[in-house]
């Protein structure tokens, strides 16, 4: 099987990366199709649940008692799980999370591991660890498996192959695993069933992500609606959870909380299909189940992060609704972001673990519109975030001394009521003037961009100030 | 819903819409009734072989007194586990069902096995009426202290959306998700 590129970050190159993305057809086509039905989903899933608002409230409360208490509650959680069987590793970066990765199957004496989806794994390059180890990694979530198999990267937290059309998989189900060419969905779920199905029985290690880790328990919660999680956990001889640190919640009883809010905001379920809860390793007596499970946490800037003003970032459950909800995701997708995350939650998330330098053009990926807060099931104030990480980037000096500038122009203007309507008069004669009130073709350089595919709207004859201010004379 | 004057009906007829709206069949007892539509179910999904857990008489009973209902045989965890080729019906008597999200609650303690709703192509949860409660906490009260190494909350069948958005059942666990509800 080929191995899957490097994550490699590219996230500065968001917009050189944006117009690539734009003028690629079927990405546009797959991106209006699947957002837009996400969103619709999601927002009937909440209207149908009254206790949506109070139960979002109750989760962002103990997600802050979390990040308040998190050195506590991952003590009792590493305490929890080993004394039931686990053995938990804790890795400070991504390479020592490598490091212990291909470790853990070395000495396992593992050579095929059966993956279900993780994000956090992304992040440390886990799949190119284990293979330098010798070790084949294949992704079992149908998304995943599918852009392994062309080699790619996601390009969204819950639906990692929405780029790609079922014409383009049965292409590589035809290259890859010598199935014939359908143009039926069913049939193509059929053939990755099939395959997968025979790694699941014969890999030595099964790796999952983690949802949820219950401090009280010491347990790892995987959602999944295929059901790939679930079988990774339970036939294969070693179970790796690789998990970041702030995914603890207290207490088992406050699990439902969670599971009434993530598959909801990520999908408009009311649950996902499978949900496991797995403790420790294999009891006596047990029929079936990992004789050893690791869990692999992962630290990778995440305490440092916690320090911060960003702490409340790590609230998230990596639902993807702010995905599905920003305008900017919904034109330009997931392989923009460069990096492992994308959409609001990557554009703040990204500069934290990297570093601002190496992604402070993602902050400015967002229209502050707000939509992604309004959706974000544990309310994370994802639009303060952005502006506040554009802010630190020009106190880093990472912003060209142009839009500052002109930014400094801009607040010059806005701030001298005088001024703004000087320049709205004028600017309204001499729109009308030239133009004779259709729209500005081009403008010149430096705005010349912005008008290369669409026109500028003509200035107003009368300001819109102007009309308010006659407006709210005649009604009072 | 979270009435804690919820009577049985109540958390049945609730868990009936719920379990259904999560894309799973249910049939209701008694179980001489029900058996006649079930074999009628698996036989439309090709269904050839049926297994139980050793241990699990609820399973056996109805595993077994469907056999006349369909050309199926009787087969042993193993053999699917082995890699079967044939179609296979999982039985297996649920721990809990809960009607908030139409869940079936199955779970390792006690030793019992997972199989024969994680790896057969169509399941058959039994379900004691008794047994379903309202919200997910209930479900979940008596594993606080010491939880088995599986509590799987099972809610209709494998889904998957990954291509095209489209929805397509049986990526990896079952097709075909029913519970027989019995008294």
């Amino acid at each position: 099987m080929g191995g899957r590129p490097l994550m490699e970050l590219n996230a500065n190159a968001f917009g050189r990366n944006s117009r690539k993305a734009l003028l690629d057809k079927t990405l546009q086509e797959a991106l209006g199709r699947t957002t837009g039905r996400f969103q619709a989903h999601r927002d009937a899933a909440v209207a149908a649940f009254p206790e949506f608002e109070a139960t979002r409230e109750r989760a962002s409360r103990i997600k802050r008692d979390v990040l308040d208490h998190l050195d506590t509650y991952l003590a009792r959680f590493i305490e929890e799980a080993e004394k039931r069987g686990a053995v938990v590793h804790v890795a400070r970066g991504p390479g020592q999370a490598r490091e212990i990765a291909a470790r853990i199957a070395r000495d396992e004496g593992v050579t095929l591991a059966v993956k279900s989806k993780s994000m956090a794994s992304e992040e440390i390059s886990f799949n190119e660890a284990l293979q330098g180890a010798g070790v084949t990694v294949v992704e079992s979530d149908l998304g995943e498996f599918i852009i392994q198999l062309a080699g790619e990267a996601p390009s969204h937290i819950i639906a990692p192959a929405v780029h790609k059309t079922r014409e383009q998989i049965s292409r590589l189900f035809e290259r890859h695993l010598g199935e014939p060419r359908t143009d039926s969905i069913p049939e193509l779920v059929a053939m990755a069933r099939r395959h997968l199905r025979a790694k699941f029985l014969s890999a030595g290690m099964g790796v999952s992500g983690g949802n949820f880790l219950v401090a009280d328990t010491g347990s790892v919660v995987i959602v999944t609606n295929e059901g790939n999680g679930r079988m990774g956990t339970v036939l294969p001889r070693v179970h790796l959870a690789v998990v970041g640190i702030e995914k603890v919640i207290p207490r088992l009883a406050d699990l439902p909380t969670f599971l009434r809010l993530l598959p909801r905001s990520a999908s408009g379920q009311t649950i996902s299909s499978y949900v496991s809860i797995v403790t420790g390793a294999r009891r006596a007596g047990d029929p079936e189940g990992p004789e050893r499970t690791h869990i692999l946490l992962l630290d990778c800037g995440r305490s440092a992060i916690l320090e911060g003003k960003y702490r409340e970032i790590l609230k998230c459950v990596r639902c993807a609704a702010c995905l599905n909800a920003c305008p900017v995701y919904q034109s330009v997708g997931g392989h923009a972001y460069g990096w492992v995350y994308s959409g609001p939650i990557g554009a703040v998330l990204t500069p934290l673990l990297v570093g601002l330098p190496e992604a402070a053009a993602l902050p400015d990926a967002s229209t502050l519109c707000g939509a992604c807060a309004d959706v974000c099931p544990v309310k994370i104030p994802l639009p303060d975030f952005l502006l506040e990480l554009r802010s630190d980037a020009r106190e880093q000096g990472l912003k060209a001394p142009g839009e500052i500038a002109a930014m400094k122009g801009y607040a010059g203007v806005m701030k001298r009521a005088g001024l703004l309507e000087a320049i709205e008069r004028i600017a309204g004669v001499l729109g009308q003037f030239f133009t004779k009130g259709k729209g500005i073709a081009g403008l010149p350089y430096p705005f010349s961009g912005w008008t290369e595919r669409r026109d500028f709207p003509v200035p107003a004859a009368r300001p819109f100030r102007k009309r308010w201010k006659i407006q709210r004379g005649v009604t009072r | 819903m979270s009435s804690p004057a919820a009577t049985e009906g109540d958390l049945v007829a609730r868990f009936t819409e719920t379990f259904t709206a999560a894309g799973g069949v249910l049939l209701l007892g008694p179980v001489e009734a029900a058996l006649a539509d079930l074999g009628e179910i698996l036989r439309a999904e090709g269904v050839a072989a049926l297994f139980f857990p050793e241990d699990d008489a609820a399973a056996r009973e109805i595993a077994e007194a469907l056999v006349p209902f369909g050309p199926f045989h009787l087969t042993t965890g193993a053999e699917v586990r082995g890699g079967s080729a044939a179609v296979t019906a999982g039985f297996r008597s649920a721990e809990a069902a809960i009607a908030e999200t139409g869940t079936i609650v199955e779970t390792s303690a006690g030793g019992r096995t997972l199989l024969p709703g994680l790896i057969a192509d169509v399941h058959v949860s039994i379900v004691r009426a008794a047994s379903v409660v309202a919200r997910m906490e209930e479900a979940l009260a008596g594993f606080t202290a010491d939880p088995p190494r599986n509590i799987s909350f099972l809610s209709g069948p494998s889904k998957t959306a990954d291509i095209e958005q489209t929805l397509t059942v049986g990526a990896h666990g079952p097709k075909k998700a029913i519970a027989l509800l019995l008294a």
